[in-house]
């Protein structure tokens, strides 16, 4: 026997090497020796105990290496990830290896004494169990070897990883039979070696992912093709795009309410009751009319039926400016830009000035033959639209006063606003047409406007921004839009949710306010350009008709078909800014800038 | 919690305990959750899309998006059957730019499910009959659930929240569109719909990996781990 063992090793020396160049070759040629090598396991358990504990514990450790070194192997043609813990691992490996191939030689020269030596210690079992099951025929002979084999050689051998996972599972069958051979001892090596391959099995393919196992793992997976049982499954549908490109710096820097914090940034004290509250009886409760104006002077006009009233904000004195006909109404009033006379549509299609101060007639003007639901003033002129779609200016100091035809509305017209500087007037329909008109070229509208998809009865041209103009539908629409002028470009656009009857901006601050019918009967003031709605003040108890900015642009009045009128101060500008501020009012006259009061 | 562990498992059973079951729904939640607090911190969708809702104890925010949230319901409606089925070892958003394609950062969140009958090694589960499986499983190593009040799981998960929230100051900046995927890793025999199919990992070229915290509940244990792309 003790002459086999001594043989062994030489021969397994040869096949060792024969292994590394000849690979497939080898199975042949050690097969049996396996059988042989056991056998000297179990009869030489006497001979050398010291040396062979060192070379076996090295020759434990470098089985370890070895699989380990495959494992880097694997991980290291994946390339990535450099500083993974495992190339630490295998740092601290490639001293052992050192150290087995020390061993190695020392175990040359001793010869099979190491392996008689196995079943004293679990560890140099495990190592032969280990290669047994790896390597099947070839390294049987060479067991003891093994490390030696698995360090230098693994380059040659590991190439796919799927043959370590294979050896990773035959360990339990190879070991049992190994049991049987070997002594009882040999139990508690097989359970110290399961312990152990259980560890390795852990290590590749699940429990407590490091980061670094993970990245190994899909390295691993990755680099050999073999999933771990896992397929890969990605969600196909695109995911929704994002409604506008994303500055992370801006999201990082926003407050974590963001609701809060555009209130907190915009809010200002808004007085949510009413200044005053007059009484308008006989307000006509009609969307397409325009019967409420505030005058430079500081004067308000209201049409009720068939009566126009002053009331005067200066002295909180009413008086009743003229009374219509039986046969007619008061479809809209409207103050020249000096506050000296007002504008009154009929019902009948007439048009008359009246000097406000002398409580007289000036003019009459004919031409339209239907209601004239809506007036604006610019100097001299008069635009004044009609139920029949068209709009006429009147040059009010001549003869001959209708000087333009306006033909662009098929449906009454209920919405017009001169821009400040009297270069574009803006029209609104009940056929849902926006036209803005270049004064110079009336013949047709500059732009036409077909977003709405309902009457469009609210204008209002921005104070600071002169190609700035908002408008506003009705109640199947409830979006105010805003337009560059000039390019007639939609900017923005808000969804109300009610019935737009009135927008007005703030000249004080970059606000402007919209009326509401149904639903909600209210007041709303939009920060501009952000789109927030600062406050929503619930104005009326029943639909908002007609709202005007008082000439300080502070106070705002609202007739509603409640048959009220209300004063807002909505706009309040502050007591240090009030002194300075001024010539803002809608006239832009100076003396306008001193505190309007209403009594 | 270590005393927890020794006890057996009739007991614990007995214990008002979160079931496989509700374990499940747990984690798909905190998936859900998961996925747009990512969508937010990192600015795939914009900020006022997403409106706050008390969970976990913190405002967590939520896309108020018609069209996202439809797509992410999507999502956790197979993700629920899934975890329910204990089916899914790996869940991970990747973000990628839309312009480049490049994926730019990728959150992998680990699932490991405790029980030993269900867990991933189904290898071994179905390879039981040999007693040395069995005495694996029963070894000190496997399935030591450590009992936890609902109200530790909640903190462990908010303790999640308050990381990623917090990645964002080492997370580089997200330069141009984004867009974003998820990922299963799935057990190979589990059913799969058709809006989902086989995909590669997506995984950052040369990426950099911070593990971040996990949580664990009577079955499951998650752990979370961003990789991102350095700036050059």
């Amino acid at each position: 026997m003790a002459t086999a063992s001594v043989s062994t090793p030489l021969r397994s020396h040869a096949g060792i090497f024969s292994t590394r160049t000849a690979g497939g070759r080898m199975p042949l040629t050690p097969s049996p020796r396996q059988r042989s090598i056991p056998v000297n396991l179990n009869s030489s358990p006497f001979t050398p105990d010291k040396s062979s504990h060192d070379s076996q514990r090295a020759s434990s450790k470098s089985v370890y290496g070895g699989n380990l070194t495959a494992h880097l192997h694997r991980s290291s043609s994946k390339t990535h990830h450099r500083d993974s813990p495992k190339s630490n691992i295998a740092r601290g490996v490639s001293t052992p290896r050192k150290a087995l191939e020390l061993g190695v030689s020392d175990f040359t020269l001793t010869g099979t004494g190491v392996y008689t030596k196995t079943p004293s210690s679990a560890k140099p079992k495990k190592g032969s169990l280990k290669q047994k099951s790896a390597k099947t025929t070839i390294n049987y002979a060479a067991d003891r070897f093994i490390p030696n084999r698995g360090a230098s050689s693994a380059i040659a051998h590991v190439g796919s990883g799927k043959l370590d996972f294979q050896e990773k599972q035959r360990p339990k069958p190879g070991s049992s039979e190994a049991s049987t051979l070997l002594a009882s001892a040999t139990d508690d090596a097989i359970a110290a070696l399961e312990s152990l391959s259980i560890e390795d099995e852990e290590s590749t393919s699940y429990s407590r992912p490091s980061p670094n196992t993970v990245a190994y793992q899909d390295s691993l997976a990755n680099a050999c093709g073999v999933s771990l049982n896992t397929r890969i499954l990605q969600f196909k549908p695109a995911p929704p795009e994002s409604s506008k490109p994303i500055d992370l710096r801006q999201q990082y820097n926003r407050p974590l309410k963001p609701v809060a914090a555009t209130a907190a940034q915009f809010r200002r004290r808004v007085a949510t009751a009413p200044e005053r509250v007059l009484d308008a009886p006989g307000l006509i409760d009609d969307y397409y009319l325009n019967l409420l104006d505030w005058s430079s002077n500081n004067q308000v006009a209201i049409g009720l039926e068939r009566n126009v009233y002053v009331w005067s904000a200066d002295e909180g004195s009413v008086s009743c400016l003229l009374e219509a006909s039986a046969d007619t109404y008061v479809s809209s009033v409207k103050w020249s830009g000096d506050g000296a006379y007002v504008g009154v549509g009929l019902g009948t299609g007439e048009v008359q000035i009246w000097d406000v101060a002398e409580g007289v007639k000036i003019r009459s003007m004919f031409g339209h033959d239907t209601r004239v639901g809506v007036m604006g003033w610019n100097k001299h002129l008069l635009s004044t639209g009609a139920r029949s779609g068209l709009v006429y200016n009147h040059d009010v100091r001549i003869a001959e006063h209708k000087v333009a035809e306006l033909v662009s509305h098929t449906s009454e017209v209920c919405g017009l606003e001169w821009r400040s500087d009297g270069a574009q007037l803006a029209t609104g329909g009940n056929d849902n047409l926006v036209s803005i008109w270049d004064a110079r070229s009336l013949a047709v509208p500059k732009f036409t406007k077909t977003n709405h998809k309902a009457a469009v009865k609210a204008l209002a041209w921005c104070p600071w921004n002169t190609n700035l103009l908002a408008t506003g539908g009705g109640s199947y629409d409830r979006h105010i839009h805003f337009w560059n002028t000039t390019s007639g470009a939609r900017v923005n656009s808000i969804d109300t949710g009610s019935q737009v009857t009135s927008l007005r901006w703030s000249p004080h601050y970059r606000e402007i306010v919209s009326s509401s019918g149904f639903p909600d009967n209210s007041l709303s003031i939009w920060s501009y350009p952000t789109l927030v709605r600062n406050v929503e003040i619930p104005a009326h108890e029943s639909r908002v008709l007609h709202s005007c900015l008082s000439p300080d642009g502070q106070m705002l009045a609202t007739a509603a078909a409640d048959e009220s009128l209300k004063f807002w101060k909505i706009f309040e500008k502050k007591a240090g800014a009030g002194a300075s501020a001024g010539g803002v009012g809608a006239s832009g006259k100076a003396e306008l800038s001193k505190q309007m009061t209403i009594r | 919690m270590a005393s927890s562990a020794a006890e057996p498992d009739k007991d614990k059973s007995k214990v008002h305990k979160l079931s496989l079951k509700g374990s499940a729904k747990l984690v798909a939640e905190f998936f859900q959750y998961s996925i747009h607090t990512i969508l937010f911190q990192r600015g795939v969708y914009p900020a006022e899309d997403f409106t706050a809702v008390k969970k976990y104890g913190l405002n967590m925010l939520v896309s108020s998006d018609d069209q996202v949230r439809a797509y992410i319901k999507k999502i956790m409606s197979q993700l629920d059957r899934w975890m329910v089925g204990g089916k899914i070892s790996k869940l991970v958003i990747v973000i990628t730019n839309k312009d480049t394609g490049e994926h730019v950062e990728r959150w992998q969140f680990d699932v490991q499910i405790f029980k030993t009958s269900k867990s991933k090694s189904s290898k071994s589960s179905a390879s039981k009959s040999p007693p040395t499986d069995q005495e694996n499983a029963s070894s000190p190593a496997s399935a030591v659930a450590p009992e936890k009040t609902e109200a530790e799981i909640q903190s462990e998960i908010a303790a999640i929240f308050r990381q990623i929230t917090a990645s964002v100051t080492f997370l580089p900046q997200l330069a141009g569109d984004c867009t974003f995927n998820v990922l299963v890793y799935a057990d190979a025999d589990s059913e799969v719909p058709v809006e989902w199919g086989d995909s590669d990992a997506k995984e950052i070229v040369n990426g950099e990996r911070v593990q971040l915290r996990g949580f664990s509940t009577a079955n499951h244990r998650v752990d979370t781990l961003v990789s991102y792309r350095l700036a050059e």
